[in-house]
């Protein structure tokens, strides 16, 4: 596991000299002169703030991400709308809550009326934009405004599979191409059957050879190479992709013109495969978190299947920790923090517990929906806290709000505490997972969290067969492992809980109620 | 002068290429619309009908590249693989039954690979699945035509399903037209 250099350690000295000397600015607020700072955006996609030691995680999982945040301002309690990439980043991109954009399906899209609330067409042509997701279906979310981005990256940039991507022809009409063409007709997924059977063959044929070839290739040089998960057969290297991103964030930066770059990376993302390495990281370190009952909803895994897994993903996180160490290093040297905003989030966390793997489905406790976030602003030197409740909705408005412009009514979201935001302490905090409603109908089948003050509700909507207790209430404060469930004793609470969500909810679903 | 007579001579009729596309253009729309039924449901969870129609266009302008690549495809085998026999009048059915052992084999081979473990296997064993059914093809539709009730099967089927050409190349053309104005700025 890479630890800081020589070099680093002596610049974090140097800026937390600094930072002791100098007067104590309010640096979390824009930078003094009126320029147009960059805004960066590095999210890791599946990224539970449960498993960084910054957040208290019992393994030594993010030593740079830690030493980042030394100067930075840390968000502790910041939540995703959404438990899975196409509803957590369209959250995050919209500044909308899921049952207004409606992007809540697999691999679904936000409302038409609605995606002109997204960081590129807002800032407008000000901004140089870029954007560039490894995970397709972020790729396929923002190919409903691609007039909008500058540059605009394919998921396969920076991997081994340097090929050029089908929709690459497409360009213009990128969303619904993606559906049609890597979800329907040419599918490179496991098993996935092709809607065209002879050129769906002889292209699955070519991705399988290509995949196969490259993961040779990559293991005999680098150990085990990151493959994307099994749906999307694109073999990448984390050291390729880190390294890919400094070299555009260094010609970004050269421009002259500010810019926005969203850079959705898909580490630690599931099959976690880190290098080999990381193989012997957390082995046989003794720790086993707490036991946690089996969800209805959960495939029955045993508690060593899950350590296992476990482990797997903490190492993943290590390596991808490592690299973005070296990132900022380098970001660092070359000035590129001078003058931007780096935002560090992720989609949607990760669990492992209750039986089941993974995020998605219907598992809404803290594991899959903490994520972490730490903005760095220009020359900030010192770290701050931020302990109020916030959303991933929230980063949009911060960000139209960093650049100078107009706040736009549309958005659900509020500009963060320590960047102009209030951070009212009786906010509700919602997420959501509707992936067995329609996106065009009143959400009646969904499961949705909503956290409040020290209270959690997870409310378990329609799906009264399975659930024979649809409410779950949590005290995190006193229960932060959510192993209490306190909806038949705190019945005050939990029915004004009830209450505001679904007075929230029925004016949510208000547009879709048919006259 | 005698090899292109020789050529001339070997070339089958427009009617009994016209049967062999109707067959292809069949087998692979359907193919298209069968597997478009397992992902319906989820469509009609998060596309308005507009965007599903609009994919069934992309579908369909595929599928024409797809037709028009497997006659060439087809034909080509079929005059290079029979140059030496010249019983012009089984060229139809000939075509067809090796057009429907590649299909059928293309599809089976999708259909039976469904697990990531599986990569390897696919992989390695994909020279060997090709080159059996390559053999296969080749034997059943160069005795299979001899046999004169499957010729009549297969040519009278031919005839049947012209009617599709009708049907699925004009909503090709329309689908490349919506693909078209969806593409350009």
């Amino acid at each position: 596991m890479t630890q800081f250099s020589r070099r680093d350690f002596l610049n974090l000295a140097g800026v937390s000299l600094a930072g002791m000397l100098a007067p104590k600015q309010l640096h979390s607020l824009r930078t003094a002169d009126s320029a147009q700072p960059n805004i960066i955006i590095i999210l890791l996609d599946a990224f539970s703030a449960k498993h960084l030691s910054l957040y208290g995680y019992p393994r030594s999982t993010t030593p740079n991400i830690d030493a980042f945040a030394q100067y930075s301002t840390v968000f502790h309690q910041h939540y995703s709308a959404g438990n899975f990439t196409t509803t957590g980043t369209a959250s995050m991109l919209t500044g909308m809550l899921p049952w207004k954009h409606r992007a809540i399906n697999y691999g679904g899209l936000v409302r038409s009326e609605l995606a002109h609330n997204n960081p590129y067409s807002l800032l407008g042509d000000d901004y140089f934009r870029f954007a560039f997701s490894q995970n397709p279906w972020p790729d396929r979310l923002m190919g409903q405004y691609y007039a909008e981005i500058d540059r605009f990256l394919p998921p396969s940039a920076y991997s081994l599979a340097q090929d050029t991507q089908l929709i690459e022809i497409f360009k213009n009409d990128r969303a619904l191409a993606s559906i049609a063409m890597e979800d329907f007709l040419l599918p490179a997924q496991e098993s996935a059957l092709p809607g065209s059977s002879l050129l769906g063959y002889l292209y699955k044929s070519r991705t399988l050879h290509n995949a196969a070839a490259k993961q040779t290739l990559a293991y005999s040089s680098n150990g085990i190479p990151e493959i994307m998960d099994p749906g999307y057969l694109i073999p990448y290297l984390n050291e390729n992709v880190y390294d890919g991103v400094f070299a555009e964030l260094s010609t970004l930066a050269a421009k002259n013109q500010p810019y926005f770059a969203y850079f959705h990376l898909y580490s630690p993302h599931y099959p976690y495969r880190a290098h080999n390495n990381y193989r012997k990281l957390f082995r046989a370190d003794g720790y086993r978190p707490p036991e946690k009952p089996a969800h209805p909803f959960a495939g029955g895994f045993t508690e060593d299947f899950l350590l296992g897994q476990r482990a797997l993903y903490d190492r993943q996180i290590a390596q991808v920790d490592d690299e973005f160490g070296k990132l900022i290093s380098q970001l660092d040297r070359s000035g590129v923090l001078q003058n931007s905003y780096l935002i560090f989030t992720s989609d949607h966390g990760e669990l492992f517990e209750r039986g089941f793997v993974g995020h998605g489905f219907q598992f809404m406790y803290e594991p899959v929906l903490h994520i972490p976030l730490i903005i760095h602003a220009p020359q900030q030197i010192s770290r701050e806290d931020v302990f109020a409740l916030t959303s991933n909705i929230d980063i949009l408005p911060t960000i139209l709000s960093l650049a100078g412009k107009e706040f736009v009514p549309d958005l659900d979201g509020e500009i963060l505490p320590g960047f102009g935001g209030g951070g009212d302490e009786a906010r509700p905090i919602f997420s959501m997972v509707a992936v067995d409603n329609t996106a065009f109908h009143p959400i009646q089948k969904a499961v949705i969290s909503m956290r409040k003050r020290d209270h959690k509700l997870i409310a378990y909507l329609g799906y009264d067969q399975k659930m024979t207790q649809p409410f779950e209430l949590y005290d995190l404060k006193n229960d932060p492992q959510e192993l209490s469930n306190l909806a038949l004793k705190q019945t005050g609470i939990l029915t004004a809980m009830q209450d505001e969500l679904f007075a929230y909810l029925n004016a949510a679903n208000q547009p879709f109620i048919q006259k | 002068m005698k090899l292109l007579q020789l050529l001339l001579g070997r070339l089958p009729s427009k009617k009994s290429i016209l049967g062999i596309y109707a067959v292809i253009v069949t087998v692979i729309y359907s193919w298209t619309l069968f597997t478009s039924f397992y992902k319906l449901p989820s469509w009609l969870f998060y596309l308005t009908v507009g965007k599903i129609l609009s994919v069934y266009a992309y579908a369909f302008s595929l599928n024409l590249l797809e037709s028009v690549l497997a006659l060439a495809g087809i034909l080509l085998l079929d005059l290079t693989l029979f140059f030496v026999w010249k019983n012009v009048g089984e060229f139809q059915s000939r075509s067809i039954l090796l057009f429907l052992c590649i299909a059928a084999s293309s599809v089976f081979r999708l259909a039976s690979f469904g697990d990531y473990g599986a990569i390897n296997f696919f992989l390695t064993a994909e020279g060997a699945w090709w080159l059996t059914t390559f053999l296969l093809g080749l034997i059943v539709s160069a005795l299979a035509p001899k046999i004169h009730w499957v010729r009549l099967v297969l040519d009278g089927l031919a005839e049947r399903l012209i009617i599709f050409l009708y049907i699925y190349i004009p909503l090709s053309f329309i689908s490349l037209i919506i693909v078209f104005f969806r593409n350009i700025q």
